[in-house]
């Protein structure tokens, strides 16, 4: 019977416009959208940060030492205008204020007589931090400069550059690729499918049960020999099975995304990625998945029993979207690990333990607590969700 | 059969309730010790103002509710301690009964048929049997959102009929319904009656009681006020109409 009753709500819900986009169309869109457009919109930037002429503040003259030197700088460093402020170092910085210069250097008059006689001499180079590769630009010709300067200075002193070397420091990753991907979107992910698992849940919920209520269709089912327990577990499945299906969309979208989509560019970042991604991972993802999902269904049944309109639903369940995401999102705050304490906090507990076998770095021992964790709540979320729709006073309005 | 003994509903009140009817009281009496039978073959009509514990006590003898005392006997299975026998024989209709618009209307007969566990045989015979009698099979396919109320009217009875159940409850079947689609209800009513089937419909179209029943009861704020066979209420009348009997039965 409760076959009967789930196939029939799965027909109702997959027949509805707005369930669909919720659980299929969004979430599919979302991953190949957030990529399409962060990466584009970053390389372009990064792309028109790169061949922008900068238009740089000299303080002195265009014959000065240091504007020689930065003339000399090739091009494939980054094309430059130079515009010499003849000791006006008050328009100068005015003029970059107003955004008139890009980069400006302000040095001592007596610059390149110090460089001469081997004296530290100041160089300041000013430009607004908030525009994307100006900080790299700078540094790209103060090096340049101050490698050539040096590299004087040895051969004036006669010395071995290597001499003077006392190590050749090599800073080495001992994390794994895999690692290093858990930590940097190991968190973002499960807070996304913990998201759509949220959204996808939300309409067939309110649709399932107070839409039976506000179509007046609740009272003759409820005249039919099948005991209210079996609807309530029909339509919960129903529920169920679209939360998983939004964030099943999700990943799918993903996948997509990254195979299709040209933008890792990395062959081995990419082996990494399908590796991670592989059927155990994505089993294991949706084992942890399933009691969130339960819980999720568990506490929207109630609220959609109790209420009498859609509308009234969806401003009880849509705010209360964030208060379960609040968790997901401490989970992407670095240096929250999954440990004894952090594995009894719902939620969170996925989102950490997702993070952890993405990274590879999983606590099987905790995947368990956490597991065990949502399941008792799941069990805690039914048995309310039963408690309600069995009450009078809520089935009929 | 039905036969009802003593039969009770009281609902606690809240704030906003309280506030409403002006008590300070913590529960209310929807319905209060109402005793009737309903004989097969026979059109019992429950009859009252709104708000007089028609729907509820209707609601209670297709079990969406338990009484809070009292006995109900419907086919003779105890409706109170083994609601879901007693549901097997009952058929229900209401005016405001809403349908599954995305299903059609062969999806949403083979549903129900399924929830009251009918064969796939008997099936195929009652909705062949009903589709015809009823003239659905042009529109059978068609999603019922989609249906004008004619037509969904003919589905709702179709649904509740599907089961051939013994007992037919019908809660103010034609309200809001137009005279055409009404008379749809009105002839089903008639069909039951035919079938030897017990039917109980509550109403305050008093035309309607006068032309379809055979036995009826007067409640009022949930208490009985009259009980007897119409042929008796036309018989005791001492005003010119029913209508003006009824209030006045209801004013006593």
């Amino acid at each position: 019977m409760i076959f009967n009753i789930f196939k029939k709500e799965l027909k109702e819900t997959l027949r509805d416009k707005r369930t669909l986009i919720m659980m299929l169309v969004i979430p599919i869109l979302i991953f190949p959208l957030i990529l399409n457009v962060v990466v584009g919109v970053s390389s372009s930037f990064e792309e028109s940060a790169e061949n922008k002429t900068l238009k740089i503040g000299i303080l002195g003259e265009t014959n000065d030492y240091l504007a020689l030197k930065l003339n000399e700088i090739p091009n494939a460093l980054g094309p430059k205008t130079l515009i010499p402020y003849h000791g006006d170092s008050l328009k100068m910085k005015a003029d970059l204020k107003e955004e008139k210069l890009d980069i400006v250097f302000i040095y001592d008059s007596k610059f390149s007589e110090k460089l001469d006689k081997m004296e530290p001499t100041k160089l300041i180079c000013a430009f607004d931090k908030t525009n994307i590769g100006y900080e790299q630009r700078a540094q790209k010709y103060v090096q340049y400069i101050e490698a050539e300067e040096r590299l004087k200075r040895y051969q004036t002193l006669n010395i071995d550059e290597q001499q003077i070397t006392p190590f050749e420091i090599a800073f080495e990753n001992s994390a794994s690729n895999q690692k290093m991907i858990g930590e940097l979107v190991g968190g973002f992910l499960p807070y996304i499918f913990i998201a759509f698992g949220f959204m996808g849940c939300m309409y067939p919920a309110i649709d399932l049960f107070t839409g039976e209520k506000e179509r007046g269709t609740i009272e003759t089912l409820l005249t039919t020999p099948v005991s209210r327990w079996k609807f309530l577990i029909g339509k919960m499945l129903v529920i169920i099975l679209s939360g998983l299906m939004a964030s099943f969309f999700a990943l799918l979208g993903l996948f997509f995304s990254i195979n299709f989509m040209d933008i890792i560019p990395d062959p081995e970042i990419m082996n990494v990625i399908n590796q991670i991604l592989s059927l155990g991972f994505v089993l294991k993802l949706f084992l942890l998945l399933l009691p969130l999902t339960v819980f999720f269904a568990g506490i929207m049944i109630p609220i959609a029993v109790y209420t009498k309109t859609f509308k009234e639903a969806q401003s009880i369940i849509a705010p209360l979207n964030i208060i379960v995401l609040l968790p997901a999102m401490a989970g992407l705050f670095p240096g929250i690990e999954l440990n004894v304490q952090t594995a009894l906090i719902p939620i969170l507990n996925i989102v950490l333990t997702t993070k952890g076998l993405i990274g590879g770095t999983i606590d099987y021992s905790l995947l368990i607590l956490s597991f065990s964790v949502m399941v008792v709540l799941a069990g805690i979320a039914v048995a309310v969700s039963f408690k309600q729709f069995g009450k009078e006073t809520n089935i009929l309005s | 059969m039905i036969k009802v003994e003593h039969l009770t509903k009281q609902f606690s009140l809240n704030k906003e309730q309280k506030k409403e009817v002006g008590t300070t009281d913590k529960f209310a009496f929807a319905v209060n010790d109402i005793s009737f039978d309903c004989k097969p073959g026979e059109i019992f009509s429950l009859l009252g103002p709104n708000g007089a514990g028609k729907t509820t006590t209707l609601r209670m003898l297709s079990t969406v509710i338990t009484p809070t005392s009292g006995s109900i006997i419907m086919g003779g299975i105890n409706a109170v301690t083994h609601p879901n026998e007693a549901r097997r024989k009952i058929g229900f209709l209401t005016g405001s009964t809403g349908l599954y618009a995305r299903l059609n209307a062969h999806e949403l007969i083979d549903y129900f048929a399924a929830l009251y566990g009918v064969s796939n045989q008997l099936l195929t015979e009652r909705k062949k049997y009903l589709f015809d009698l009823l003239d659905m099979n042009e529109f059978a396919h068609k999603r019922i959102g989609k249906l004008s109320t004619g037509m969904k009217q003919k589905v709702s009875i179709c649904r509740t009929m599907i089961h051939d159940p013994e007992i037919v409850i019908f809660d103010e079947p034609t309200s809001g319904l137009d005279v055409i689609t009404a008379e749809s209800i009105i002839q089903l009513i008639r069909d039951c009656k035919a079938q030897n089937k017990t039917v109980i419909f509550s109403s305050h179209i008093m035309g309607e009681v006068d032309l379809l029943c055979d036995s009826l009861a007067i409640i009022h704020k949930g208490q009985m006020k009259y009980q007897g066979s119409m042929q008796e209420f036309r018989e005791k009348m001492s005003e010119k109409s029913i209508t003006a009997e009824f209030i006045k039965t209801v004013q006593a």
